[in-house]
């Protein structure tokens, strides 16, 4: 029996009725009194001097009430790596020049959607076009075009990780491989697409709702741009569709809005279009990856180097931290005694690119697993016996990177090898490929200069017993909200239904850094838990005092009965110690507070998940067409807070992984993307979704609440890896270039059936 | 052995660190010092990611190894 009343019991979500019901309003769904509609301006060049904006036009359209361009802000650049001002370089309203197809010059006020958007044809801009540069191999060139002054070679950030003698361990090597890969890029594809309603005030006071995933960011990030102190602006996240990466920096629906706002005091809303969601948000970056491997005739790992360049964009979004982190996770989950990573990010004349679930993970995560698989084979090794001899085990050292505690990937190939086997001798063209992954438990980084703790909450309980939790962490439709309610319920000793949460609004809500790189469950339920069990001292203090034990006691609350540990059938109910405890204290609620920042956890993360994925695949050798029959993950996050969560997440991950591995790119022609539209951009959709197993493996996080950590995205890294693997496996040719279209299989099995004649 | 960064007197274990660190600070007065010895801070750069080995740090180490304060 379950040593917990709440956590891990199958719950259904606390936003869930109002989702279900269609009840739930959405940033897009808010209209306030006296509201304007705004649109925005784009650049339909790549790169090009912005010599004059005449917008008098629009402004004499019936119904416009306002335009603005650049030279209504205040003139700073944005970016959300605060502690490095060279790396805010991005104005979101253009003013002298623009960097990509899709760069916002310019945007509208009117009385409604339709108004806005004949008025935009209006605005008359006189561009000097420029050359441009679109890939990063060129952008690196002496002669490219230069896209930021002062940036030489276009080279935005570089990132150098390495320990061991990587040089001498390659002479020691039996064998080793080099290899080139190339990774594309993957749009987020967000249900709710950008979008805000921004309300500033004549008092000075501007109130944002907006989708998105960190609203300490954007109040920061909005004070930052208009000059309005941050506690001048109260950012409120409704209920959100959807993040995946591209919803944590200042974007060209907040910002235009608050603009627009504070010049007219009237409440302005702007929703992108899907096809601005495609061409003028930011998305994963693209990657050449260049790798070394060498290994022992046993298979024993000795040296890796990898090198990297990515195709930034016009902007460093969140680009410098997925380049470092497509360089620790090319490391992961194995144990490399000597290691060299060289990452470079260029700028380009294309839309930026930035985090994506996953972040810098699924790109390496396919490269390595790739390029593994092509080892074992090389050495005649089992591909499980290759992961299994090299791979993290509990207590490791990353040198001088990061200490992994709790590590169950040995007990997941163990369950990976049976399901292997179970699925017998495969049908002719079928093959299974395997890929192992490790992720963080979010980051360690302050980039962003907050002097704020990571996480916080604040617990009250009131006199009906009723507890509301304040935090800053932001359901985007991964499912926090129940989560840190279960966690807040079970420290408490109180049910479920018994927590009010109130999430994600900066007026109400302590700081916490947001949904990203997977570290709510970890960093925020860290600090539900601490206030919470603040709280429940001070209950039990009543308790005591009440109860007055004749020999010294220990008191705790499970289902509501705060009782005596060696003799729970002694107590009193959690409801009326809850009523003595707040006429005791003078009629004041009984309030907690946590916090949580992670301390001497290395340089990366508090805690890591790991994983290891099986993808079955049957190939048509006639056409190249294959299907993803079925994908078996064993997964370890630590304890299982929310065992439905953890099955969406998983489910929704290996839909949009798969993806990754399967159909979903973004062609360009000079910038500008060719399939800006749910009907071209290939996702996986529901016929396409193969077969689903989950093979849970318990482990135990010292770090994390209850002993969890993360299941967000670190399921979203093995599984092109795993699809490539498979698709080799089945008709022997490997594809080197993501995404695996049938069209590269059908190329690489004429090439194949070429060399054989 | 330590070699200290001529520009913020970082303590490297041996040139070749001092050459990384020095190249991945990367802001202008390291780069200036750079430039200062003849070289050109992109081609560093690039160099190190033409081929694997490390070329670009190796260029800067030999530098450093000579001109740099060393203390045993």
């Amino acid at each position: 029996m379950s040593k917990y009343s709440v956590i891990g019991t199958r719950v259904h979500r606390v936003d869930g009725p109002e989702k279900v019901t269609g009840s739930a309003k959405y940033t897009f769904d808010l209209v306030l009194p006296g509201m304007l509609y705004g649109k925005v301006l784009r650049s339909p060049y790549p790169h090009a001097k912005i010599l004059k904006i005449d917008a008098r036009k629009a402004k004499r359209l019936v119904g416009v009430k306002a335009v603005i361009t650049g030279k209504d802000t205040i003139g700073r650049k944005q970016g959300i790596w605060r502690r490095f001002p060279e790396l805010c370089d991005e104005e979101i309203l253009c003013r002298e020049k623009v960097r990509y197809i899709g760069d916002p010059v310019a945007a509208v006020a009117a009385i409604d959607e339709d108004t806005a958007e004949e008025a935009l044809d209006l605005i008359d801009v006189e561009y000097e076009p420029l050359p441009a540069v679109f890939d990063p191999l060129e952008a690196i060139k002496e002669d490219a075009p230069q896209i930021h002054d002062g940036v030489e070679l276009n080279i935005n950030i570089n990132r150098h990780i390495e320990w061991g003698d990587v040089d001498e361990a390659f002479e020691k090597c039996d064998h080793i491989r080099e290899d080139q890969y190339k990774c594309c890029p993957q749009a987020h594809v967000c249900m709710e697409t950008h979008d805000a309603v921004v309300s500033y005030d004549y008092g000075g006071k501007m109130t944002v709702w907006t989708s998105t995933q960190s609203s300490y960011y954007i109040q920061r990030l909005m004070a930052d741009m208009t000059g309005l102190r941050e506690g001048d602006i109260r950012v409120i996240k409704p209920p959100t569709g959807g993040g995946f990466g591209s919803k944590f920096e200042l974007d060209s629906a907040q910002f235009p809005a608050a603009i627009l706002s504070m010049k007219l005091c009237k409440p302005i809303k702007i929703v992108l279009s899907r096809e601005e969601e495609f061409t003028a948000t930011k998305r994963r970056t693209p990657m050449y990856y260049y790798l070394k491997l060498g290994a022992k005739k046993d298979g024993t790992l000795l040296a890796k180097e990898a090198r990297v360049i990515t195709e930034g964009g016009a902007y460093t979004a969140m680009g410098a931290t997925a380049l470092y982190l497509t360089g620790f996770f090319s490391s992961f989950p194995y144990k490399y005694p000597n290691y060299r990573y060289d990452g470079y990010r260029a700028y380009t004349n294309t839309a930026p690119t930035s985090a994506m679930r996953g972040f810098g993970a699924p790109q390496s995560t396919f490269v390595g697993e790739s390029q593994l698989d092509m080892m074992a084979e090389d050495l005649g090794i089992d591909p499980i016996e290759i992961r299994r001899k090299n791979g993290m085990t509990p207590n490791y050292e990353v040198p001088g990177q990061a200490f992994i505690q709790s590590c169950g990937l040995h007990q997941c190939l163990d369950k990976i090898e049976t399901h292997i086997k179970e699925r017998g001798k495969l049908p002719p063209n079928h093959g299974i490929g395997v890929s192992a992954y490790g992720f963080m438990s979010g980051g360690i980084f302050n980039w962003f200069d907050t002097p704020y703790a990571f996480s916080a909450a604040v617990v009250r309980i009131n006199v009906d017993g009723k507890v509301d939790l304040f935090t800053g962490a932001c359901d985007i439709g991964q499912g926090s909200d129940t989560t840190l309610s279960m966690i807040c319920a079970e420290e408490l000793g109180v049910k479920l239904e018994d927590i009010r949460i109130h999430a994600a609004d900066t007026g109400i809500c302590p700081p916490d850094l947001g949904a990203w790189g997977s570290r709510e469950t970890l960093m925020n339920g860290n600090a539900v838990k601490r206030a919470a069990a603040d709280c429940k001292r001070q209950l039990l203090e009543v308790a005591a005092a009440k109860m007055a034990p004749n020999i010294v006691y220990d008191f705790d609350i499970k289902d509501c009965w705060v009782h005596l540990v060696d003799r729970p059938e002694r107590g009193v109910s959690y409801y009326d110690i809850v009523k003595e405890a707040i006429r005791g204290r003078d009629g004041n609620a009984i309030m907690g507070r946590g916090y949580y920042t992670p301390h001497r956890k290395g340089m990366i993360s508090p805690a890591y998940s790991f994983g290891v994925q099986v993808a079955e695949v049957e190939v048509d050798p006639e056409t190249g067409r294959y299907k993803l029959i079925n994908v078996t993950t064993a997964h370890e996050s630590g304890t299982v807070i929310n065992p439905v969560g953890i099955e969406g997440q998983l489910e929704g991950a290996i839909m949009m992984a798969g993806g990754y591995g399967f159909c979903e790119d973004q062609p360009m022609d000079e910038g500008k993307i060719l399939n800006p539209s749910i009907a071209d951009y290939k996702l996986i959709r529901s016929l396409d979704m193969p077969e689903t197993e989950i093979l849970e493996i318990d482990t135990y996080e010292p770090e994390g609440p209850f002993g969890a950590k993360e299941a967000g995205e670190g399921l979203t890294n093995p599984t092109a890896g795993a699809i490539g693997n498979a698709v080799y496996k089945a008709v022997g040719v490997r594809i080197n270039d993501l995404p695996i279209t049938p069209e590269k299989v059908l190329r690489a099995l004429k090439e194949k059936q070429k060399k054989s004649k | 052995m330590s070699y200290h960064c001529p520009v913020c007197n970082k303590v490297s274990k041996s040139a070749l660190d001092l050459a990384r660190h020095m190249i991945g600070r990367g802001d202008k007065v390291h780069r200036d010092w750079i430039s200062s010895k003849g070289f050109k801070y992109s081609e560093l750069l690039t160099l190190q990611f033409k081929s694997f080995g490390g070329e670009g740090f190796k260029a800067l180490a030999g530098v450093l190894e000579k001109e740099t304060k060393v203390k045993d």
